[in-house]
């Protein structure tokens, strides 16, 4: 087999590098371009240190909940096809062809004060709209397929017939999913829990609509970098983009490994 | 509780003597806490995808068809989507060539520093959109270290949704390339066929399906691209105000009806955009058999 030339492998270094590493290299470097004093400084702004338990409060639930809903419904279309499963597999990716900013506005429009249930819930005292609730809601559907999109092929692939001699064998059923589906899905859903976490933690639109963004009530971190950058605070604007650039770094790294397990399966996935 | 039997599983195995009893309630049991399973699992999407689908329907049709497409075609939304459309087809069209070109260094090359390239390609889902737009903006905005500045232009637009949509083209096509045997590509170079002509007439007909398919789920998401975008774009109406953020305004000036016609277009688009590339994707697959 002939390899690539050199100039091949030198443009495609050249173009992912100016398109992705230098914007990745760009924040560091202006988030760092005061010196580490004003950075300690920065990191003690008592707006962004609120937006950032926000964004962690959101992410304790959301992720948890797609992470348990995921891995039922990818069971419940594998295990047990039926009509409505088929007709859930084709619902649950229905978010990924959404705009966030369509995502904010159809959750506006059904759960605000003037929307299709806002009445209903106000009479009973909850308010969903510009509050946490409406970030977990927003949160929650954005990444909602992401978990079952990587443990739907996996549980295809090996199929169930261990699972199947376990029962008859007389396993009850959560010991058989704990001690055999669960290891043999383990990293697929942790794959699909990291893309969960970068995407919730990373939501821009949908929750720009929903939380109203109002500062230190219903600001999340990305929400306050945007504000900051657009009140000329670009500098206190990169040291929070610089938390989540460090959280992303992670993400990668972490992506890779998962996927190279994934593929020693001899299975192939992306996206 | 024994699994059902949803594959085939050919050998009927025998069970262990078991009460009378314990089928019947089991089976009872059983039963139940599928359909609660069951249950849980529809409402919840409901009232997550369905409900609220139903809401932006109900609002984009409230005034009558003709309220929907005068507010879905104003002036200001067509040059809204026409930037929004025009920049996705230039971005997902060069994420085309050059992620094809980065999936074949990956997969034929071997080099220092190819871990490295192949773990930064994912950097679009992993960083924030918003902290993207930032830097974007700063990069090559007034205040640019290159002195340039593209923003509020059409360019501005497209790169940032370069930023977005590349890794699609590239995590479509690697598998693909992975998996080709390199037989029919060997004897081709052997017989004296220059390596662009076997890429053409070998290699590009066998990722074309996967290629096909990357580039339509990288145009449906720049379609609705917003955080990384609406930087770098100034949003000046009629000039380079993308269609997300006309929707935008349009929502926090409270004009729901209008907002709701507007996204009520731009989702179908993208979906018209997926299963359009789908089913062809699938032709061309089926064609070479």
């Amino acid at each position: 087999m002939k390899r690539p030339s050199i100039l091949l492998r030198s443009l495609v270094i050249v173009y992912v590098g100016a398109l992705l590493a230098l914007p990745l290299g760009f924040v560091f470097q202006q988030a760092l371009s005061h010196g580490w004093g004003q950075f300690w400084i920065a990191l003690h702004d008592h707006a962004m240190d609120l937006a950032i338990i926000l964004s962690l409060k959101v992410v304790v639930l959301a992720v948890p909940l797609n992470v348990l809903f995921g891995v039922g419904v990818s069971m419940w279309i594998v295990r047990h096809p039926s009509p409505l499963s088929r007709f859930i597999d084709v619902i649950i990716d229905i978010p990924l062809a959404i705009s966030p900013i369509i995502v904010g506005l159809i959750l506006e429009l059904a759960y605000a004060q003037n929307g299709w249930f806002g009445s209903a819930f106000a009479a009973a005292g909850l308010r969903i709209m510009f509050s946490y609730p409406a970030i977990v809601l927003a949160s929650v559907f954005v990444s909602l397929p992401l978990v079952s999109r990587q443990v739907i092929p996996l549980l295809r692939e090996v199929g169930d017939h261990q699972e199947q001699t376990a029962a008859t064998l007389g396993a009850k059923p959560s010991r058989i999913f704990f001690t055999i589906t669960m290891r043999s899905i383990a990293w697929a859903a942790a794959y699909g829990v990291t893309l969960t976490l970068a995407r919730v933690l990373g939501e821009y639109g949908a929750v720009l609509i929903v939380s109203g963004n109002i500062a230190l009530i219903t600001q999340t971190l990305t929400l306050n970098i945007g504000a900051n950058f657009e009140s000329f605070n670009a500098y206190q604007g990169f040291v929070g983009a610089l938390l989540l650039a460090l959280v992303s770094v992670i993400v990668l790294v972490f992506i890779g490994v998962a996927r190279h397990r994934l593929e020693r399966k001899r299975h192939v996935s992306f996206v | 509780m024994p699994v059902a039997p949803t594959n085939s599983l050919d050998v009927e195995v025998a069970r262990p003597p078991q009460p009378w009893w314990s089928g019947l309630r089991s089976a009872g049991l059983d039963s139940a806490k599928s359909i609660t399973g069951k249950s849980l699992v529809v409402g919840y999407l409901s009232l997550l995808i369905l409900i609220p689908v139903a809401a932006l329907v109900d609002n984009a049709f409230k005034g009558g068809l003709g309220s929907f497409w005068s507010q879905a075609t104003s002036t200001e939304a067509l040059d809204a989507i026409k930037l929004t459309v025009l920049c996705s087809f230039v971005a997902a069209m060069v994420n085309a060539i050059a992620g094809t070109a980065t999936a074949y260094v990956l997969v034929r090359d071997r080099f220092i520093g190819r871990s490295a390239l192949n773990a930064i390609i994912d950097l679009p889902f992993a960083l924030p959109t918003v902290v993207a737009g930032i830097t974007f903006y700063t990069l090559y905005g007034p205040h640019s270290p290159f002195h340039v500045n593209i923003t509020g232009t059409w360019i501005g637009v497209t790169v940032a949704i370069m930023f977005v949509t590349l890794p699609f083209s590239v995590r479509s096509v690697e598998p693909v390339l992975e998996s080709l045997t390199i037989d029919a590509e060997a004897a081709a170079s052997t017989l004296g066929a220059s390596s662009f002509y076997v890429f053409r007439t070998i290699t590009l007909p066998a990722i074309m399906p996967a290629l096909l398919t990357g580039t339509g789920l990288a145009f449906a998401r720049a379609l609705g691209e917003y955080g990384s975008v609406v930087f770098i774009s100034n949003n000046i109406p009629y000039h380079s105000e993308i269609a997300s953020s006309y929707v935008y305004s349009l929502v926090s000036s409270g004009q729901n009806a209008a907002a709701a016609s507007v996204a009520m277009l731009l989702l179908v688009g993208a979906l018209c955009v997926l299963i359009v590339s789908n089913v062809v994707a699938r032709r061309l697959a089926r064609r070479r058999g």
